[in-house]
């Protein structure tokens, strides 16, 4: 059986404890993990709908006629059908079989006219289900994720061979991106920072020229049949001054506490605390809080920023299944911002860390 | 996810572009009565809020509001640790908020309580952003606006024109200097996605059919595919908010390609009027009206297609047969005013990789 098909099975068969009719699935170039998931199409435009019904029916809807050729050519076993005016092509279908118990995930993604209180039919939200589905990962879509966390390794490594004084920093992403495309890799999420204490996050490529001394900062995510795996670190150009290897130090301690602290049920707040305490007991616990950083860590999958968030106040319990990047990415008041973040699989016994690439702040020739 | 240079360049959009349209969407709202005016954006949609106020979300999702009177906003999902690039990359102010739909609602509401607020693409709005809209209270009334806009951009303005005119050099030049040398076609996407990015794209999709033989689909690549025969690449670029694509096929005989060339700039001429495609296998003509930057207007496969507008910028694709053997060819083009005839903005001639559109 292939991945596609045995994703489609469960989701089939969590319809069907659920007395669920028909499922309608929505996917956009930003958030595709659901579509990816039940019909196998990784949409880049416009909107994208799948209607699985439990009769086995399932028509996956583009309102974009170049993704309507893909479809036809990347998947298997659903109907593929073009419409663009997509939400009224699949509206008509939803009001044929508006007596069924009919679900949507994700449900706020969907387009209004879908879920207009005037129509003929009802859509419950089944994002709960689906993402239920999307965390607990069967052992091959791990090895995907093994695959492509190996993949972000070698990436790093052309990123490190490529960060050099007088680069501007699309360049660089142009060099890894490459690199990930002669390896068959399609899709990557990559965000960079390059400076010093002016930088306080991750952007799209700038302009900016790589200076001497700067700390550049990088999170790759290539995917493997839609797996994205992610790895942050960061490098300097030149020797690293004591003040960056003393906060490197911490970014260290951080993430290692994260994982240490990562097993089946452990809470995701409970491996956010293990990273904030660290930051809090060299008091910079205000650098954890949202007005310096985001999570400090999360899911990884068919989505690059998947649930669980790594959060102290989500108390969601790991399972032996999940893929998770710990992160302690923030802004360090001497020197910058910085990342450290490693991709692992929750185990029986703890975690299996998927990236290998060193845990150093590395230093390239500038 | 947008990983090119994301940048707001003031030669080739100055900021009197953004307030000239802005200026013109007040003039257009007083006519309908719309109070605010008010265009989604996020990854995949992002021609109509890039149109007004120039902003690219790379992640995330956000909304510009347009009141009649009074300085735009632009909300964004995006945090205020990236506010230095936000700021370098919109010409309106950036407010953050976790919950766009309500914080543009609140917004809207304390400059006019029970205002007229036209959605461009209404029905398109995500669940999500309408219900926080709705929820917001301020008791604002939602319409649709989509026409309003529109008529707004129906025609290509100069800048415009530069700007894909530009992208079409960099498809262009990617493509040029991709090679079918190896077995593989890895090689070669990595050529051209190295090209484009490096030469300032926003984005690049490529999208290939190995074989030719074998199949005619163009689809995104995952692991490795042997190149057959013949082979065919289109590359999507994205430059400044500007959107064109490009395809070409490679391992053919240039007398041969000369012929489909031939036959695709005499089609192209002849636009508005279709006819001219009666000898592909198939066409596609792709344009922006609003938010999707590249939505399908005309085609084969579009059995209701859209009126093409006089001036509009467009990218057109057709498969041929040309004495036996597939050839997929596709360049933008400008559509012409007053019965002048529609020109290719980038001719699809790969052999000089540093020629000009």
């Amino acid at each position: 059986m292939t991945l596609a098909q045995e994703r489609r099975q469960r989701l089939a068969a969590a319809m069907t404890e659920a007395g669920i009719d028909a499922m309608v699935v929505y996917g956009n170039a930003w958030q595709g993990d659901y579509l990816r998931y039940a019909a196998d199409f990784g949409i880049l435009e416009g909107h994208g709908i799948a209607l699985l019904q439990a009769n086995g029916e399932f028509a996956i809807y583009l309102d974009s006629a170049v993704e309507f050729e893909r479809a036809e050519a990347e998947t298997t076993g659903v109907q593929v059908r073009f419409a663009r005016d997509i939400a009224h092509g699949v509206g008509q279908e939803l009001d044929r079989i508006a007596n069924q118990n009919l679900v949507a995930a994700p449900r706020r993604f969907l387009p209004r006219f879908l879920t207009d209180e005037t129509r003929r039919y009802s859509l419950a939200d089944g994002t709960a289900l689906m993402d239920s589905l999307l965390m607990r990962k069967l052992p091959i879509e791990i090895e995907c994720l093994r695959r492509a966390a190996a993949l972000a390794d070698e990436g790093y490594a052309v990123f490190r061979e490529a960060a050099r004084p007088g680069r501007p920093q699309y360049e660089l992403v142009a060099e890894v991106e490459a690199f990930f495309r002669a390896k068959g890799c399609p899709d990557n999420f990559m965000i960079l920072g390059s400076g010093g204490v002016d930088v306080r996050g991750m952007t799209p490529p700038s302009a900016r020229q790589l200076a001497k001394g700067d700390l550049v900062t990088t999170e790759l995510t290539p995917a493997i049949d839609g797996y994205f795996a992610q790895i942050c670190r960061t490098l300097v150009l030149g020797r690293a001054s004591p003040q960056q290897q003393r906060a490197f130090g911490l970014f260290l301690e951080a993430m290692e506490a994260g994982i240490a602290a990562v097993r089946p049920g452990a809470t995701a707040a409970d491996i956010a605390r293990a990273e904030n305490d660290v930051f809090r007991k060299y008091g910079l616990g205000d650098y954890v809080t949202n007005k310096y950083t985001r999570v400090r860590g999360h899911g990884l999958g068919l989505f690059v920023d998947s649930k669980p968030q790594l959060l102290e106040d989500v108390d969601l319990p790991l399972e032996a299944g999940m893929v998770i990047i710990v992160h302690p990415n923030t802004y360090h008041p001497e020197v910058g911002y910085m990342v450290l973040g490693d991709a692992l699989v929750v185990t029986e016994s703890g975690a299996e860390v998927l990236t290998r690439t060193p845990r150093i702040l590395f230093e390239v020739p500038a | 996810m947008r990983r090119g240079l994301i940048a707001w360049s003031k030669s080739e959009l100055p900021s009197a572009v953004f307030e000239h349209r802005i200026a013109r969407a007040r003039q257009a709202m007083a006519a309908a009565g719309i109070d605010a005016l008010v265009l989604y954006t996020n990854n995949s949609r992002t021609a109509g809020v890039s149109w007004f106020a120039g902003f690219i979300p790379y992640w995330s999702e956000g909304l510009l509001i347009i009141p009649r009177q009074g300085t735009p906003a632009l909300v964004v999902g995006l945090s205020r640790r990236v506010q230095f690039w936000l700021e370098a990359t919109s010409h309106v102010p950036v407010h953050n908020a976790p919950r766009v739909g309500t914080e543009a609602a609140r917004i809207i509401a304390e400059g006019a309580p029970g205002a007229i607020v036209g959605i461009v693409d209404l029905n398109g709005l995500p669940t999500g952003v309408a219900d926080d809209m709705t929820a917001a209270g301020g008791g604002l009334r939602l319409i649709d606006a989509t026409q309003s806009v529109q008529q707004l951009r129906a025609a290509a303005e100069p800048c415009e024109i530069a700007l894909a005119a530009a992208a079409g050099r960099i498809a262009r030049r990617a493509l040029s200097l991709s090679r079918a040398d190896d077995q593989e076609i890895g090689p070669l996407l990595a050529t051209a996605e190295r090209e484009a990015r490096s030469l300032g794209a926003e984005e690049i999709y490529l999208a290939a059919a190995p074989d030719l033989e074998r199949s005619r689909h163009l689809r995104r690549i995952e692991g490795q595919a042997q190149l057959g025969h013949s082979a065919a690449v289109r590359a999507t670029v994205a430059y400044k908010g500007h959107w064109v694509r490009m395809t070409r096929t490679f391992r053919v005989a240039e007398s041969a390609f000369a012929e489909a060339r031939n036959r695709f700039a005499d089609a192209v001429a002849m636009l508005p009027d279709p006819k001219g495609f009666a000898a592909a296998s198939s066409w596609l003509i792709e344009g922006c009206r609003t938010a999707q930057p590249l939505e399908p207007l005309a085609g084969s496969l579009v059995s209701e297609p859209v009126a093409l507008p006089p001036g509009a910028l467009v990218s057109v694709q057709a498969s041929y047969e040309i004495r036996g053997a597939p050839i997929l060819i596709g360049a933008p083009a400008l559509l012409g005013h007053g019965g002048e005839a529609a020109a290719l903005l980038c001719q699809p001639d790969f052999a000089d990789a540093a020629r000009a559109c």
